[in-house]
């Protein structure tokens, strides 16, 4: 389980998180919701142990993240940044490959099981027609899938995405947030990620946290979270929300809340 | 429709790797004897083979084995040499324009290694000018490699923030450096205005002149120990060509492999400049032109680089030799003007 204790983040001399306490779900999928700079990719970047905390931890299994090497945490948890550079005229094929990097040692050669991951990986996107072509040549819903992909040949059990459908078009948006519950139904991964759109955190998501100024604002199912409240005093939106067919929340925002108040900086 | 554009990226991929594979074993084989075989006075086939079996006139045997076949391995190695450096730095940095020039390594060898001429004429100054030059040269590749490598910690020591190290900020400080230790040079060899600063000028345009069977064996440990290093980072290098957090998700100690690619890189390069001078173009431009053939694999990369590499340096060297002889044209000279009118053409063909 992947859970932080009184965690504080800092670029600098300003905080980004503070002192922030949550538990991740296992087997679920996670979405952090917030306003722009209220530290959504500072606390994913926090949970994936690239950024050392300032104070408190980060524990995965009851260990902090600085006991973990890591390769042994790369072999437990993927990240994936909000929009990863391309390598210059890798092909598909080898870009997933790299998701097998911390399984092998430096001296050794990728073997069947790692060519058989990385297949499976192709296959579970739909990439494996585009094995031999560059990536560079794709669109971006197709490149968001290979970075998926990779990400899924490194056969971790965490998987945390920085707002993997930004840059997409509505129609590859849903079809990336479709292919992570698939991913969390058939193989029981846990996601966790950060949602700019608090209407999909609501249909995809089974545990929704809303992050403010670097502190949890509310925690727990989206029925639970999604409030007509929390549009105001998060989003500064008045809006209505409804519940749909499934039963899930479902907003519709009228205006701003407070027009008075001038803009977060 | 789908599977016959699978099959048609496929095919031609695998037959493009395989020739060329056999292409560059050819060249790195062929080109030697263009370099053996053409010079101030050309010979033919019989002669030169007959010079390498030891059977030829004392004339044949000493242009072939004193003066060419030294220069001719010491082309191949420096071509290597600067090629390999060149397309670690421009991994490492994820820059496409660096190279051991433009991140001070060259200018760091430079600078110890004119200071080490100036140093040699002051010890054994007397009424022969090139007094001192034996006991520099005796020393250059040594001391211009420590050169490099110094230059190349200190890049890598301003560079290093608290927590992560940036490949912007690798270039920029690496250029900074380069500039100031070129000004240095030149300043240096200003200041010494000896006659001699003749030699020491064609050896800071990158020339393969006057180049001896000492200096390969000089040259060759650092070659093998080059060939190893990179052999030992082609797996952590393929995980280099990401950001650096997606390398570290990966598990990789991106500081510590990227510090230890930095010191192969200029242990090869510096090595070279020691020999023959800074020779810019192959180290920019080789990485790139094997790069744009051989695709995205490391390993296959890697060799397209040695081959390349080595066929430019030994190609320009024997067109230096022959185009005005008896005068000579450096090798970085010869080895840019072929080598970018190339590089333009396979920009111009990228789609």
């Amino acid at each position: 389980m992947l859970r932080t204790d009184r965690l504080t983040l800092a670029y600098g001399s300003s905080d980004v998180v503070h002192e922030l306490s949550l538990a991740i779900p296992t087997g679920e999928i996670s979405c952090l919701v917030g306003p722009n700079g209220s530290g959504k990719s500072t606390l994913l970047k926090g949970l994936a142990g690239l950024i050392a905390p300032r104070q408190g931890e980060v524990l995965l299994e009851e260990q902090p993240l600085s006991l973990w090497s890591r390769n042994e945490l790369a072999l437990r948890l993927a990240m994936l940044p909000q929009k990863p550079i391309v390598p210059e005229g890798i092909l598909v094929k080898d870009l997933v490959a790299l998701g097998r990097f911390p399984h092998r040692k430096w001296w050794q050669r990728d073997g069947r099981e790692d060519r058989e991951a990385c297949q499976q990986a192709m296959y579970m996107t739909g990439v494996e027609a585009l094995a031999e072509r560059p990536v560079a040549s794709l669109s971006g819903g197709q490149q968001q899938r290979v970075w998926i992909a990779m990400a899924l040949a490194q056969q971790t059990d965490i998987l945390l995405l920085d707002e993997p459908t930004t840059y997409l078009d509505w129609g590859y948006q849903l079809e990336v947030l479709e292919l992570l519950v698939e991913l969390n139904k058939s193989r029981g991964l846990t996601v966790i990620m950060s949602l700019h759109d608090l209407n999909q955190a609501a249909q995809f998501a089974d545990h929704v946290m809303v992050l403010e100024n670097g502190q949890i604002e509310a925690a727990g199912t989206p029925g639970q979270v999604i409030t007509e409240t929390l549009l105001a005093q998060v989003f500064r939106v008045r809006g209505v929300v409804s519940l749909n067919a499934e039963g899930r929340p479902f907003c519709m925002g009228h205006g701003t809340s407070d027009p008075d108040r001038p803009c977060r900086a | 429709m789908l599977a016959n554009t699978r099959e048609l990226h496929k095919k031609p991929l695998l037959q493009r790797t395989t020739i060329l594979f056999w292409l560059g074993c050819g060249l790195i084989f062929l080109t030697p004897w263009l370099g053996l075989q053409f010079g101030a006075t050309d010979l033919s086939w019989q002669q030169v083979l007959a010079g390498l079996l030891g059977e030829g006139s004392s004339h044949v045997e000493r242009v072939v084995m004193d003066l060419r076949l030294p220069r001719t391995l010491i082309g191949l190695v420096i071509g290597i040499h600067f090629a390999l450096s060149g397309w670690l730095l421009q991994l490492l940095t994820r820059n496409p324009l660096a190279e051991a020039g433009i991140l001070g390594i060259s200018g760091g060898a430079s600078l110890v290694a004119v200071a080490a001429f100036v140093v040699g004429d002051w010890i054994q100054s007397g009424d022969n000018p090139y007094g001192g030059i034996p006991f520099a040269l005796q020393y250059l590749p040594l001391l211009a490699m420590l050169g490099g490598l110094l230059a190349a910690l200190t890049v890598y020591g301003l560079s290093l923030r608290k927590g992560g190290l940036s490949p912007v900020k690798l270039t920029l400080t690496g250029a900074v450096l380069a500039g100031m230790l070129h000004a240095l040079t030149t300043g240096g060899l200003a200041f010494w205005g000896h006659a001699h600063t003749e030699l020491v000028a064609q050896w800071l345009a990158g020339s393969l002149y006057g180049t001896t069977w000492a200096h390969l064996e000089a040259l060759l440990p650092w070659t093998a120990l080059g060939m190893i290093g990179v052999l030992i980072l082609l797996r952590p290098l393929s995980a280099m060509q990401l950001e650096d957090e997606q390398a570290r998700s990966l598990g990789l100690n991106l500081n510590r492999w990227r510090a230890i690619a930095l010191v192969v890189a200029a242990l090869m390069a510096a090595s070279a400049v020691g020999i023959v001078g800074p020779v810019g173009f192959i180290g920019l431009l080789v990485p790139h032109i094997s790069r744009r053939l051989a695709g995205s694999g490391l390993l296959v990369q890697f060799l397209m680089c040695t081959a390349l590499g080595a066929t430019l340096a030994v190609v320009a060297d024997t067109l230096g030799r022959t185009i005005f002889a008896p005068y000579e044209l450096p090798v970085g000279v010869v080895s840019a003007a072929l080598g970018v009118p190339f590089f333009l053409y396979l920009l111009s063909r990228q789609p």
